[in-house]
């Protein structure tokens, strides 16, 4: 099964790259990049007066953290399937001497691991940019293991659930779209144990230091009431294994029609 | 002779309509052709018979196991869908090569095969070239490249020669007859009779679902010759050619489409037609543009068959 799934990775790792999504999504990672440029020169005229820290905080939670990589992962994750039936390129994969759950984590690494890149890239650069008036040093480099590391957690999550509705229903996007961008979003204004039915709760436990007054954008986090991290870490981990687990054993006894 | 292909009781249906029903059916070695119009259940045989879709009823089994979930089938398995679909963005060799490495097979193994697939279809000086650039002949016989790049022990192949040139049909039909002198098994379906004509006398007649019959093709062929066809000639002389063949006791009825310059006669004996059509053309140095069969289907060969 090990080998399975990686020559399914090693296959749909090179298929992605050369995809036109994939192009898109780099544009869209260059934004962020770009955004950086512009919000360097606008603290350059004195219009910002917080720290390259602070801005980039409140970046990353807005826009990788709650944009980026939930529009990432819903793209990559529900055309699991989806693309190969529109496409009608399913046949080529289901004949081939590989188990049905290779298919999907396969599938689910190889998108991971260009998603990853995408998303690092983005980040490192961002980073850089917004902190360039002062010396970097150990400090830094640990700031953006930790936050990469928090937000591919999050990548990984989003992707394993937007796999398992690809393998589950046949217009995945719009419910993606829905979860990802409503339900994500308008839980975590909910007090109590409401807001941890989403995975952005866990994600934004991971990154403590955000309270209702870090940064012109606190208030998006106002009431946030935190897991614990290493409970958050444990919660984000199962959420990947399970809705991968699902995807898996979806696509193993279902059979998928074309529409016609 | 063992065979490899065994479906018993087989039944397929899609909400309301019927795929298959009660098919039984034993393949062995050699090229088997399975003849119906469009809709008959061709394609859902084959799909069943790779694993694509399960039996509502019944089971299929090659090599004596069954089909789905059990990829060691796979492995000696090739199937070239009906459907005109790839992975647009990589090019031919990129795409073979891609798939072979899912058999596990090294990467100079990959490419090696890769490149001798493309050479059997004739496909090696575009290789390189992106596969939406392909015309509908090369997306073809590039379908048929993937489905027997690994060597496999039995091809299932769904319309294979739809969308070729006369040329190409004719190398990639004599492909499948040197596929077949391996003592290899092959599985094809068309609707089109001369091109199943041109590939193997074994043919299975498929219609509405069911197996209509099963055999040598000169069985279909005496039931055919005695079904009135319509031929139209396109010509500017249509009127001199309609002249010259009415007096011919095989010519059942003659009319005439004036608009498009054409005829279409009716025979029940389309072999003296077309004898006596080539003698006319000698003859007289009559100029034809273009000859067509406007009932050149197996629907309306079906229909007759079953009496309707």
């Amino acid at each position: 099964m090990k080998n399975e799934i990686l020559r399914v990775f090693s296959f749909y790792f090179y298929l992605a790259k050369k995809s036109t999504r994939t192009r898109i999504f780099l544009l869209l990672s260059s934004a962020a990049v770009l955004m950086s440029l512009v919000i360097r020169v606008y603290r350059l005229a004195g219009n910002w007066t917080e720290s390259g820290q602070v801005i980039f905080q409140n970046f990353l939670m807005v826009f990788f953290l709650q944009f980026l990589i939930v529009l990432l992962a819903l793209f990559y994750g529900t055309s699991t399937v989806v693309e190969e039936l529109e496409n009608r390129t399913l046949p080529y994969l289901t004949a081939r001497p590989v188990a049905r759950a290779a298919i999907i984590i396969g599938k689910f690494l190889g998108y991971l691991t260009l998603t990853t890149i995408l998303l690092f890239f983005s980040i490192l650069l961002s980073y850089l940019i917004l902190n360039l008036d002062r010396q970097f040093g150990m400090g830094d480099l640990w700031t953006i293991i930790r936050y990469s590391l928090v937000l591919w957690l999050g990548l990984a999550a989003y992707l394993s659930f937007f796999t398992f509705l690809g393998t589950w229903l046949r217009k995945p996007i719009l419910v993606g779209l829905a979860f990802g961008f409503g339900w994500e979003s308008v839980i975590q204004y909910f007090p109590g144990t409401t807001q941890k039915l989403s995975i952005a709760h866990y994600l934004k436990s991971l990154l403590p230091q955000y309270t209702s007054s870090s940064g012109k954008l606190g208030f998006l986090f106002i009431r946030l009431e935190p897991t614990k991290p290493v409970l958050a870490v444990i919660i984000l981990i199962a959420i990947i294994l399970f809705f991968l687990t699902l995807a898996s054993l979806i696509f193993t006894y279902r059979e998928y029609l074309f529409e016609d | 002779m063992k065979a490899i292909i065994e479906a018993k009781n087989l039944s397929r249906w899609y909400g309301n309509v019927l795929g298959i029903s009660e098919v039984n059916l034993e393949i062995e070695p050699g090229i088997t052709a399975l003849l119906g119009p469009n809709g008959a259940g061709k394609s859902t045989f084959m799909k069943i018979i790779t694993g694509q879709l399960k039996p509502n009823l019944g089971e299929a089994r090659i090599f004596g196991q069954k089909v789905w979930n059990n990829r060691q089938i796979f492995r000696r398995l090739g199937f070239c869908p009906e459907v005109d679909a790839f992975y647009d963005e990589l090019n031919g060799q990129e795409f073979l090569t891609g798939l072979l490495s899912l058999y596990g097979f090294g990467k100079a193994e990959c490419r090696k095969l890769a490149r001798q697939a493309l050479e059997l279809v004739e496909l090696q000086d575009v290789s390189s070239r992106p596969i939406r650039s392909y015309s509908r002949g090369m997306r073809q016989r590039l379908k048929v490249a993937q489905a027997l790049a690994h060597d496999p022990e039995v091809l299932i192949l769904d319309e294979p020669l739809s969308g070729l040139d006369p040329l190409s049909k004719r190398k990639l039909i004599r492909l499948i007859k040197d596929f077949r002198a391996e003592g290899k098994t092959v599985v094809v379906s068309s609707h089109v009779l001369p091109e199943v004509e041109a590939m193997t006398s074994e043919i299975i007649l498929i219609h509405h679902g069911k197996i209509l019959a099963r055999g040598d093709i000169h069985f279909i062929r005496e039931l055919i010759d005695t079904h009135p066809h319509m031929i139209r000639i396109k010509s500017t002389q249509y009127r001199e050619l309609a002249r010259a063949l009415a007096g011919e006791d095989y010519i059942l009825e003659i009319s005439f489409q004036p608009e498009d310059q054409s005829v279409i006669f009716e025979t029940h004996h389309r072999d003296r037609f077309f004898d006596r059509l080539n003698e006319l053309l000698l003859e007289s140095g009559l100029i034809l543009d273009e000859i067509t069969s406007p009932d050149d289907n197996l629907q309306a060969i079906f229909d007759y068959l079953v009496g309707r």
